[in-house]
């Protein structure tokens, strides 16, 4: 496995449709505003690396994509599906959406293989056997076969988060969102993510990424955004940001992480 | 790779071991007692003081249990307190209930947990009890065959389900699954061997078999009517969550005595029907508000990133509620649980205070009414509180049990 972002299969992002659509989106927590007028698109395939301070909107804006926070105005659109009340609306975009969580959120009264096979056999009606042998696939692409029959404690939190990325695969999602994956993990088992992660980018999975992770945002991201206090500060590829960052509040924010 | 010779040359050397001198036993435990009982002059007070408290309280328990009590009030009445007005003739369907439920108490253990030795200790010794007593009678020898079959079975069940994987995988699921599903099966199976096919009319329950009917109805019912109750409190729509609100607080405000006042009086007019059923709507309702109550603080206590996380691969409210977070929040409710559990297993004495139902505490009252019992009415208050301690505290050593083994899926 080579870590450049040059060996990628050529992934034509000129010609690719946007697959993420958000229109002045607006998001209060009681009087606190989380979200100012965030506007956005997203193509197909991208990878797409959302930076900022805590507190400052990114996590609360992916988790309104797969409306785990409602937005109060505006519009998402993924994948030409409206994000509304409805409710069909809702199942199609939340299966066709994989998330992990910065705590990961394995259920713990499961084993690895149920926290894998839950989504595919409850909402897709996906036979045992079926999910049974595609959650060892995805176990075998994030590396850890062997721990199929454990139960979450079992586990190191390296490789509780790859259970958590291969759950959310199991949903054969055409975007995974990740909240801050490696955020509480011990250092010595960040790169293991990570790894699996990139692997994930050069399959032309469409990704948006909360991270800190410079290193990952630089070799993999196509774009960086930058949030601060609920608004979309700045936006550019890694190039831009690290090299010639236009916002004052962006200089602030990479000089106190670099 | 070259074959290891049969015997390896290099001995590892090992230090010369250094034995410990371990002191003698007498010692160590003089030491013990000199921290632990002696180590102050009000210590050593209070140690004598207690000593001889306790040395007084054991010997009025052996001399009363083997010299002064007439345990004759307990062996002559030996049906009444165990069957009451049971017919006789269909005693069959009590032993065989006996028997399932051990058989499944041993399932249980061996599925989910491992027996300690004080466990095994206390089997023997509430054996040895309840043969003692049955035995004593003369007439009951079968009793005791039976009674010692149904322990058979309890230690069968334990050993065949103790010998199989514990590892997770088909085989634990299958294993689980089925000794749960016999669980809930349990008490509907016990109800037609007792009643159904020739067996007893409701009222003809009595006894200490009553309360094990009671008992386990109004807690199975009780934790039903709870699940649905906690989440309606818990719900958004303020309709669905008052009423659950109100129900809770309306029967938690006043006493299981008066709500089988109600039972008596009231529920005469709307639900009629046999003074048992009545009993056991009431525990059950009663019940329900306590449990409620404990599984809304578990709902409370589960991480919100639980159902975010069911969510997010797409399963529904309801799906989430069945499959992630009500296992979890009823694994978490489970101590507060067996305490209500425990609590309305000897709450079941109240129906006799009220109904004119005949359980075990009734029907000790009526065996020291005969003349020649009405000096040993202590004999059979003691023998009841007896009974009573060890069916609740079989219940707490076996939710401990389990307890400590689903601890697995812990955080």
């Amino acid at each position: 496995m080579t870590t450049e972002t040059a060996s990628m299969p050529a992934r034509d992002l000129e010609s690719a449709e946007d697959i993420i659509i958000a229109e002045n989106v607006d998001k209060w927590f009681g009087d606190f505003q989380a979200l100012d007028q965030i506007s956005m698109r997203i193509k197909e395939h991208e990878i797409v690396v959302v930076l900022g301070p805590s507190g400052s909107g990114k996590s609360t804006f992916i988790r309104c994509l797969n409306r785990l926070e409602e937005h109060d105005s505006g519009r998402i659109v993924i994948d030409g599906i409206e994000m509304n009340d409805d409710v069909r609306n809702l199942n199609a975009i939340r299966s066709e959406v994989g998330m992990v969580f910065q705590q990961f959120n394995l259920f713990p009264h499961l084993s690895v293989m149920n926290n894998i096979t839950l989504g595919p056999r409850k909402v897709r009606r996906m036979p045992k056997l079926d999910a049974d042998a595609l959650a060892m696939q995805l176990l075998e692409r994030v590396g850890i076969p062997e721990q199929a029959e454990k139960y979450p404690a079992q586990l190191s939190g390296g490789q509780q988060q790859r259970v958590a990325i291969a759950r959310a695969l199991a949903m054969q999602p055409k975007i995974m969102l990740f909240d801050e994956p490696t955020s509480a993990l011990d250092p010595e088992m960040i790169k293991e993510v990570l790894d699996v992660m990139q692997e994930l980018a050069r399959s032309g999975m469409t990704m948006i990424v909360v991270t800190h992770e410079m290193g990952f945002a630089r070799e993999v991201a196509d774009r960086l955004m930058f949030f601060d206090e609920g608004s979309l500060v700045e936006e550019g590829t890694p190039q831009h940001f690290f090299e010639n960052p236009q916002e004052e509040r962006t200089k602030l924010f990479l000089s106190q992480i670099l | 790779m070259v074959d290891m010779p049969a015997q390896n040359p290099q001995r590892i050397v090992l230090p010369p071991h250094r034995e410990r001198a371990r002191r003698p036993r007498i010692v160590r435990l003089r030491e013990w007692a000199r921290r632990n009982l002696f180590n102050s002059r009000a210590g050593t007070a209070l140690t004598i003081v207690t000593a001889i408290i306790l040395g007084l309280l054991i010997y009025g328990v052996i001399y009363f249990v083997f010299v002064d009590a007439n345990w004759r009030v307990i062996t002559d009445n030996r049906w009444l307190l165990f069957a009451g007005g049971y017919p006789m003739d269909q005693e069959w369907r009590l032993w065989f209930s006996v028997g399932f439920v051990f058989l499944l108490i041993g399932l249980t253990y061996g599925t989910w947990a491992s027996l300690g030795r004080r466990d095994h200790l206390f089997i023997v010794l509430a054996s040895g009890f309840a043969i003692l007593l049955l035995a004593h009678g003369g007439a009951a020898i079968w009793s005791t065959l039976w009674y010692l079959i149904a322990v058979g079975l309890l230690y069968a069940g334990y050993a065949i389900t103790i010998r199989m994987p514990r590892e997770a995988g088909p085989g634990r699921t299958l294993q689980q699954r089925s000794v749960a599903g016999l669980l809930i099966a349990a008490l509907p199976i016990v109800l037609i061997v007792l009643l159904a096919f020739g067996g007893a009319r409701p009222r003809e329950l009595e006894g200490f078999v009553l309360n094990l009917v009671l008992a386990p109805v109004g807690i199975a019912g009780g934790l039903v009517i709870a699940i649905p109750l906690a989440l309606g409190r818990a719900s958004r729509m303020k309709a669905i969550s008052w009423t659950c609100t109100t129900y809770i607080e309306v029967v938690r405000g006043a006493p299981l005595l008066g709500w089988l006042f109600v039972a008596l009086f009231i529920l005469d007019d709307v639900i009629g029907g046999e003074l048992i059923v009545r009993a056991m709507v009431v525990l059950a309702v009663f019940t329900a508000a306590y449990m409620a109550e404990y599984i809304r603080g578990a709902l409370q206590a589960l991480p919100g990133g639980q159902s975010e996380a069911a969510h997010a691969v797409g399963l529904n409210q309801f799906q989430s509620m069945q499959l992630i977070v009500m296992p979890q929040a009823l694994r978490i409710s489970i101590p507060p649980m067996v305490g209500q559990a425990i609590s309305i297993w000897k709450d079941t004495t109240l129906v006799t205070v009220i109904l004119p139902l005949r359980e075990l505490k009734g029907n000790a009252d009526s065996a020291i009414a005969q003349f020649e019992f009405t000096p040993d009415r202590i004999e059979a208050y003691v023998f009841v509180a007896v009974v009573f301690w060890v069916v609740a505290f079989i219940m707490s050593r076996i939710s401990q049990r389990v307890e400590g083994s689903l601890g697995i899926g812990e955080r």
